[in-house]
Parts: structure tokens; C-alpha cells; sequence
């Protein structure tokens, strides 16, 4: 394992650790519960750009499986 | 005190949940249960400068849910992409005459003009279908496929996930895995590696005149991503994905040649085609890329509300065995216009470094190298995006929107690539595009 990967595990390791005292009760959820809240809010455009990008750009993907299967690269 | 030390530790959390955090497949727009079908449907224009490459193009996505977060969703594309494509060749300043991919006819490039392929045209219908349900208390698990189909390639895909929420759901931890197992079929057969353009052949023949590495090739890709994501507050979330990608099989461009130069003037080095026969004017090969490829990518994204004001920011890092590392910054922010829209500027950026193998042309006399592509796509590039998007919901609870775009992208070949007199009179093919979209959002 490199310095680079293990530097990566620990800081990801810490986050989580960092990341059980975040979060909020669920009658708290009011804003978080608005579709302009969800990640994934305009799946649609997503997979749009995610597309576009994928056929005019070097790297593509990373959000989710989005842009592939097309002959354009 | 120990009130201020617990702010100080979700002062900590949340910084260092900002270095890494989380990423959950969910589908979107959570219909309402019973609700019947939630669609999403858009046009979209994309258009790039000096007649390049024009797409039209419709989608529409639909989600059923059954009720305990079952759900169905289904999506359908349909391009149709017109206009002229770079063909790798560099420009020259005497025109030039290039054999098309068909090997039926040949197109020649005024001089100083970054030589394009005008017979590029295709079709492309692309569907997917997912289903998503609960799997056991706090897990759910989703399974999907998709098919896409075009006159010269062919992808089948299928993909699985599972999604474990913690913390009273306000950490999701998610693992999917993709494998595509794609079919390229090039207008003119596969051209061998490094093969010279030939000769046109006349209407009646079959075929390129190049040397031929048969009429179809694999390609598979195997795709694996895992996710957290994490409500830091009652008004953000933030989510981080790894994902990893192996690519084996035909990575190669078909289509893309690089020229070949005068190892002294940098100029493409002058042929003749026999007497009585089109073919190009020049030495024009073949590209050859490996065929394998690693990459490995982190993105992060944080969605922020400020009092009904949305800003999504997010970040992507990518690096892989070709030498392609690239950073992504994109931002969003969507605020309340009048009483039912909302309007959302959109801005990108986006670098990369060039393919360990790419390569501006090839020098005549010199041995080739394993591998090398002209493709402007794999050369250091930089290209930003600017947008806005608005958005008007109706009465009823649908939503129209329309979005304008505008991309531009600049290549750079490393200099080290450069041959002779280069330096100083490359010339990358470059352009801008503008997308145009359309949606509607309705319940059935």
C-alpha cells in the first residue's frame, strides 16, 4: 500500500468516525425532504450532461453509471 | 462550555466529513406512493460551432412506485447526431483529400483548416429499466439493465446495488457494481493498428481499402461504485463516490487517423494516389490505443440550502493508466423566482492532462510507437460551461423548465509531441456548443 492510499483510508476512516455525530431527528427533515434537497434531484439533466460530457471529454463518470454505452468515444 | 465544545465538534465533524463523505443511488424525485407514474421528459438541441457535430435529441424517464419503496423505473433516449467530426489528421497549408470511412468516396480539406469528416451521422436509441425495493430493515438493493443501439456500435449493460442506511438514515452507505458489454461495428470494417488510408474503391465495392482487423470488435467495461452520503444539518447534505472502471477489448477509435510528417518541416508528407483512383493526398494512419484501461475517480457533492435558496457544488478527481488525470468543479444555485419558478445559474469547469500516448501527428522514417491517437479528447484540454436554467411549476403540480448552455473547449498538444516546425503553427480543433433543453415534468 502506498503512503497516498493509506493517508486516503485514514482520512475516510475519520470522516465516518467524524460523521456519527452529524445528522438531524426526523421531524427535522423538512427542508432535507424538498425535492430541490435530493441529490439526485434532476436525474434527467444529470444523465443529459453526463452524456455530453462523456463523448467530448478525456474522463467521464464518478456520480453514478451515467453517460456510457454510446460508440461517440 | 460543554455546550461549546459539542459545537466545536460538529464544527470538526463537518469539516472533516467535507474532506470525504457519502453517495446514495436514489432514485430522485420520490414519487408519491400509489401516485402512479412520475415522468420527466426533455428535448434537447446540442449544437457545436463551424458545422460540427449537431445532436436532437428526446428523453424521457419514468418512475412507478409501488408503495414501500418499490420502485420501477424506466428510461428511453433517442438521438440523432448530424455534422462534421475531427478526423486526427492535422491542418496543412495545401488542401487535403481524405478517403471516407466507407471507402466509397473520398472529402477534401481547404488548407489551414483543421481537416473534419463530414460523413458523420448516426442514431442512437438507448433504453434502461431499474427496479429498487427493500431488501431487510435498513437495506434496500436495486438491479437494472439497459441496451443502446447505433448504426455502428452496440451496448448491453446490467447493474446491481445495495444501499444500507445508518444513523437514524442520515448516513447511506451504498455499493453498486456495472458490467457493459459493448459491440463496435465500424462503417468500413475495423481498421488493422497503425494501417494506411487507402485508396477509395468506387460505389460497388464493399468496404475500406485499409488493412482490415475484421468487421466487429468487443469491449467490455466493469465499473464499480461505492458511496456514502450524509445529512450534515438541517440544511445540507453532503455525498462522496469512488468509483473504479476496467475497460478491456477495442478502445480504439475506429474513425481517427494521425498524419504522417516531415520529421524536419512538421508539414504531412505529400502522396499520390495511383493514376485514375481517388485517394487521400498524404500518409494518414490508423490509430492504435491500448486495449485495456484503469480508472479511479472520487466526487464529491454538497447541496446547501439558504433560507429556500439551493447551492450545489461539487468536485471530481480522476486519474487513470492512460495518463489522464482531470479535475472537474461544477457549482449550482437555485433560487425562488416569482411566486412558482425558480432560476438556476450553472457553472463548470473542467482540466485534463493528455494520454501518455497521444501523439499531434507521426514522423516519417521513425519507428512507431506501441500505441498513439491524434484524438483531441485525449490531449491536455480545458473547457468551461456556462448556464442558466428556469424553471415554472403550474397549478396543478407539473413543472416545465428550459435550460441554455454554453460550452467551449480548448486542446493543447503536450509540446513534447510536436515534430520540426510545429511549434508555433499547431492548430487543435477547438470549438463551442450551445444545448438547449427543454423539459416537462407530469404525473400519470
Amino acid at each position: 500500500m502506498t503512503g497516498k492510499q493509506a493517508l486516503l483510508i485514514l482520512i475516510a476512516g475519520s470522516s465516518l468516525a467524524g460523521c456519527a455525530n452529524l445528522g438531524v431527528k426526523p421531524w427535522e427533515r423538512e427542508v432535507l425532504a424538498r425535492d430541490d434537497m435530493q441529490l439526485d434531484a434532476q436525474p434527467l439533466d444529470t444523465a443529459i450532461d453526463d452524456h455530453i460530457y462523456f463523448s467530448k471529454e478525456g474522463t467521464s463518470g464518478g456520480r453514478g453509471f451515467g453517460g456510457g454505452g454510446c460508440g461517440c468515444n | 462550555m460543554a455546550n461549546n465544545d459539542k459545537r466545536i465538534g460538529e464544527a470538526l465533524a463537518v469539516a472533516a466529513c467535507g474532506l470525504l463523505g457519502a453517495a446514495a443511488p436514489s432514485a430522485s424525485r420520490a414519487a408519491e406512493p400509489g401516485s402512479g407514474w412520475d415522468v420527466d421528459t426533455a428535448f434537447l438541441f446540442y449544437g457545436e460551432s463551424d458545422g460540427r457535430v449537431k445532436d436532437a435529441s428526446v428523453s424521457a424517464l419514468a418512475i412507478r412506485d409501488y408503495g414501500d419503496e418499490r420502485k420501477l423505473s424506466l428510461d428511453m433516449t433517442l438521438d440523432t447526431l448530424t455534422g462534421a467530426s475531427p478526423n486526427g489528421a492535422i491542418a496543412s497549408d495545401l488542401p487535403q483529400t481524405f478517403t471516407s470511412p466507407s471507402g466509397r468516396s473520398t472529402y477534401t480539406t481547404p488548407a489551414g483548416e483543421i481537416p473534419l469528416d463530414s460523413s458523420f451521422h448516426d442514431t442512437r436509441v438507448a433504453l434502461n429499466a431499474s427496479w429498487s425495493q427493500p431488501f431487510a430493515r435498513l437495506y434496500s438493493v436495486d438491479a437494472g439493465l439497459g441496451f443502446s443501439s447505433e448504426i455502428d456500435y452496440q451496448h448491453l449493460g446490467l447493474n446491481a446495488g445495495i444501499t444500507r442506511d445508518f444513523n437514524q438514515r442520515n448516513t447511506t452507505a451504498s455499493f453498486s457494481v456495472a458490467y457493459g458489454f459493448d459491440t463496435v461495428k465500424p462503417v468500413g470494417g475495423v481498421p488493422a493498428p497503425f494501417a494506411a488510408m487507402g485508396d477509395a474503391v468506387g460505389e460497388d465495392d464493399e468496404g475500406n481499402a485499409s488493412g482490415q482487423a475484421g468487421s466487429n470488435q468487443d469491449k467490455k467495461v466493469l465499473d464499480v461504485l461505492a458511496g456514502f452520503s450524509q445529512v450534515l444539518g438541517r440544511h445540507s447534505v453532503l455525498r462522496v463516490n469512488y468509483s473504479y472502471s476496467d475497460s478491456s477489448g477495442y478502445l480504439t477509435d475506429p474513425y481517427k487517423v494521425l498524419t504522417v510528417v516531415d520529421p524536419v518541416t512538421g508539414e504531412p508528407v505529400l502522396r499520390t494516389p495511383p493514376p485514375g483512383v481517388e485517394g487521400p493526398g498524404g500518409i494518414y494512419l490508423f490509430e492504435h490505443r491500448p486495449d485495456s484501461r484503469r480508472r479511479q475517480g472520487l466526487y464529491t457533492e454538497l447541496r446547501q440550502d439558504f433560507s429556500g435558496n439551493v447551492l450545489q457544488l461539487g468536485y471530481r478527481y480522476s486519474t487513470d493508466d492512460w495518463g489522464i488525470d482531470s479535475h472537474t468543479l461544477e457549482g449550482r444555485l437555485r433560487f425562488p423566482l416569482g411566486e412558482s419558478g425558480y432560476l438556476e445559474p450553472h457553472l463548470r469547469y473542467y482540466t485534463q492532462t493528455a494520454a501518455s500516448f497521444y501523439r499531434y501527428s507521426l514522423a516519417n522514417g521513425a519507428p512507431l510507437p506501441e500505441f498513439a491517437s491524434a484524438d483531441a479528447r485525449l490531449a491536455d484540454m480545458d473547457a468551461y460551461t456556462v448556464g442558466v436554467k428556469y424553471g415554472h411549476q403550474t397549478p396543478q403540480g407539473n413543472e416545465w423548465s428550459a435550460r441554455l448552455e454554453y460550452y467551449e473547449q480548448t486542446a493543447k498538444a503536450p509540446a513534447e509531441t510536436l515534430i520540426g516546425n510545429q511549434p508555433g503553427t499547431v492548430q487543435m480543433p477547438d470549438f463551442s456548443a450551445v444545448i438547449l433543453q427543454f423539459s416537462y415534468h407530469f404525473k400519470l
